[in-house]
């Protein structure tokens, strides 16, 4: 143990409320930036579980065609005449060939063909306009949380039945239907085809439970009238994060209209970003806070301990080593605090995921969302080192200056 | 100046300028001294003569505005202050009035400060030699208890034995019975003068005593910034500033 250290850990054992307050200080700091870290981030990723396993990590939509095809002259209000302007068409041309080149990117986990209309139910007395995804059961399992999504119902009676449908769990409570009952869909010709409910899904995702139906894609075919089998393309990918990238890829190569689910959600993620950056000003603030109790706390410190330090330069101590011992203390404080804050921010956290809270609205969810992510205790430990630092530096910094004649002589007769 | 071969510490045409401008005093007007091993020097004078402020420059915690201190036959005016404050830690040990123990170390740990930073002796040896020198100094028996519950006299006897944990050549004390009864003093003042003789060491002290000035080796007496006479115990000779 260097001189230092060991009369840093003296003079902190003796001033133990002054240690106490400074310690607390930035426990509650660390403790309440993982908390709140830890549940804006809890809702953010849940979100984003629940849209990539409705909606997959990326879409390709429509076909591309060149609005200056066949002219000899481009028109005056392009801007680069070298780059085409372009239109898009309605729903996906060759599929299947598209899906079977997909599926050798390494990127690509699955992929699934989705018909997607939208068509008025009814049942009973209640009627929704609904939007409807007619799917291959088996592809789209495989590249959606589909199966885990069934709240009621059996998905077996769903893949057995052509004339079954799954349907939202928000739709199904606004129509009163369960498993078992028969829905009626409108066809844009205006006649109604009778379906079984075979299962009632819950995605997370507000906009997605509440007007979802599944049903097969034969089917959606021939009631949206369609003249080919797929609107669009729902990719699952192995790394989500990758998904504008390969979405740029795939606009290239196949020619079609391809959306990250970064760009279709863009919006809410947006928001969740906003609420997360102003959780973390706030709680910074809290921490900063600590970093001036620290400030006084040692410039009291070293108030206190002039003649502490003249002794300690009479007998050989460098300016560096005196600096040092304060230095040390907001270590200790930094170290004991940034531990501490660390388990009671883990224990905060488990506690608020705790708490019932009824969220109907963009998310379904029953208890508070938190996540438990190790950067989140990372960055709270490098917040309270740096503000611990700058705190200890100024007073340490004095304490070096003290010059230790003026202490002796001002003792001495 | 009669002096031996053996010096411990000498300075020559010391010069010392305190304060600024209009309250700029002329503190040290070329003082010249040597310490020799095994003697006792005593540095007399009126207050505000200089003694103190020659002390602190003759245990490098000042500087000098002029003149050179040799410390161990090797000058040491011109060190940088981490170099000036190895040399405390190794050759001077200092001895204060009030004598300035750090009050929540226990007496055994006040002693051990100076060896900590010398960094030679492990913790044991650290340990052992702390407990031999407060047993020297008449308290062995109160190594562990808190500075602050002990004496005025015992104090400074633990003072004294941090003064000379790392074995230094040379003793500067500030008035190191100033702050004592008659009898803790001429106490304190024999231990010292026991182990300056036994160990061959150099002890320069500031001192209002005459009990215990007289009693040392040499007086060198202070007047304005100047030692305007220096005699040997028995002897007078007169030196003339600067000289």
């Amino acid at each position: 143990m260097t001189p230092p250290l060991y009369i840093a850990l003296r003079f902190l054992r003796h001033r133990r409320r002054s240690f106490i307050l400074s310690l607390s200080g930035v426990v509650f700091g660390v403790a309440i930036f993982i908390c709140t870290q830890a549940q804006t981030q809890g809702f953010a990723q849940n979100f984003i579980d629940s849209t990539l396993g409705s909606n997959g990590a990326l879409l390709l939509r429509s076909r591309f065609q060149s609005a200056t095809t066949g002219l000899l002259v481009p028109p005056k209000n392009v801007r680069n005449p070298n780059q085409p302007r372009r239109h898009s068409i309605d729903g996906i041309t060759n599929a299947s060939e598209i899906m079977r080149i997909s599926r050798q990117f390494a990127d690509v986990a699955a992929c699934s063909a989705v018909l997607r209309g939208t068509v008025s139910a009814r049942a009973g007395f209640d009627n929704a306009t609904v939007d409807l995804f007619g799917i291959d059961a088996v592809s789209h399992l495989q590249t959606t949380n589909l199966a885990q999504q069934i709240t009621s119902g059996d998905l077996d009676d769903f893949r057995n039945n052509p004339n079954a449908v799954i349907i939202g769990s928000r739709l199904a409570e606004a129509m009163q239907v369960v498993p078992g009952d028969a829905v009626q869909l409108l066809s844009p010709g205006g006649e109604y085809r009778r379906f079984t409910i075979a299962a009632t899904a819950r995605s997370g995702v507000g906009v997605v439970d509440s007007v979802r139906v599944y049903c097969h894609v034969r089917v959606a075919q021939t009631l949206l009238r369609k003249p080919f089998p797929a609107s669009m393309i729902v990719y699952k990918l192995r790394d989500p994060e990758r998904a504008p990238a390969v979405a740029r890829a795939f606009e290239d190569l196949f020619q079609h209209d391809a959306q990250s689910w970064q760009d279709r959600e863009e919006a809410n993620l947006q928001l969740f970003v906003t609420v997360r950056v102003s959780a973390a000003i706030t709680v910074s603030l809290i921490i900063l806070l600590a970093g001036f109790g620290i400030f006084n706390v040692l410039t009291m410190s070293v108030l206190s301990k002039i003649k502490e330090i003249a002794i300690l330069r009479s007998m050989g101590y460098r300016a560096r080593d005196i600096s040092a011992i304060f230095l040390w203390q907001g270590a200790m404080i930094a170290a004991a605090g940034s531990v501490i804050g660390c388990l009671a921010g883990a224990a905060f956290t488990w506690g608020v995921s705790k708490i019932p809270i009824q969220v109907r609205g963009l998310l379904y969810a029953n208890h508070f969302l938190v996540t438990w992510d190790w950067h989140h205790y990372l960055w709270a430990t490098v917040l309270a080192i740096v503000a611990v630092f700058i705190a200890s530096y100024v007073p340490a910094r004095r304490a070096a200056q003290l010059a230790p004649v003026a202490t002796l002589r001002g003792s001495s007769a | 100046m009669l002096m031996n071969a053996e010096v411990s510490l000498s300075c020559e045409g010391i010069e010392r300028f305190l304060g600024e401008d209009d309250s700029r005093v002329h503190a040290l007007r070329g003082v010249s001294l040597q310490l020799e091993r095994g003697t006792v020097h005593a540095v007399v004078g009126p207050s505000g003569c200089g003694k103190s402020t020659l002390l602190y420059i003759l245990g490098l915690l000042d500087h000098a505005d002029s003149g050179w201190v040799t410390i161990e036959n090797e000058a040491v005016s011109h060190l940088v202050d981490d170099a000036l404050a190895r040399k405390r830690n190794e050759l001077l040990g200092f001895i204060f009035q009030f004598h300035f123990l750090l009050e929540d170390f226990t007496a055994q740990e006040n002693v051990m400060i100076p060896m900590r930073r010398l960094a030679v002796l492990s913790e044991e040896q650290m340990l052992e030699r702390s407990a031999h020198l407060l047993d020297a100094v008449g308290l062995g028996s109160k190594l562990k208890r808190p500075s602050r519950h002990l004496s005025g006299g015992e104090q400074q006897r633990v003072a004294v034995a941090r003064a000379l944990a790392n074995n230094p050549s040379v003793i500067l004390a500030d008035e190191p019975t100033g702050n004592l009864d008659s009898a803790n003093s001429r106490r304190a003042f024999e231990l010292l003068q026991r182990i300056v003789q036994e160990e061959r060491k150099a002890l320069l002290l500031v001192t209002h005593n005459p009990e215990i000035a007289e009693a040392c080796d040499w007086i060198h007496e202070m007047q304005d910034g100047r030692i305007v006479e220096s005699h040997s115990r028995g002897h007078r000779i007169s030196v003339r500033a600067g000289a």
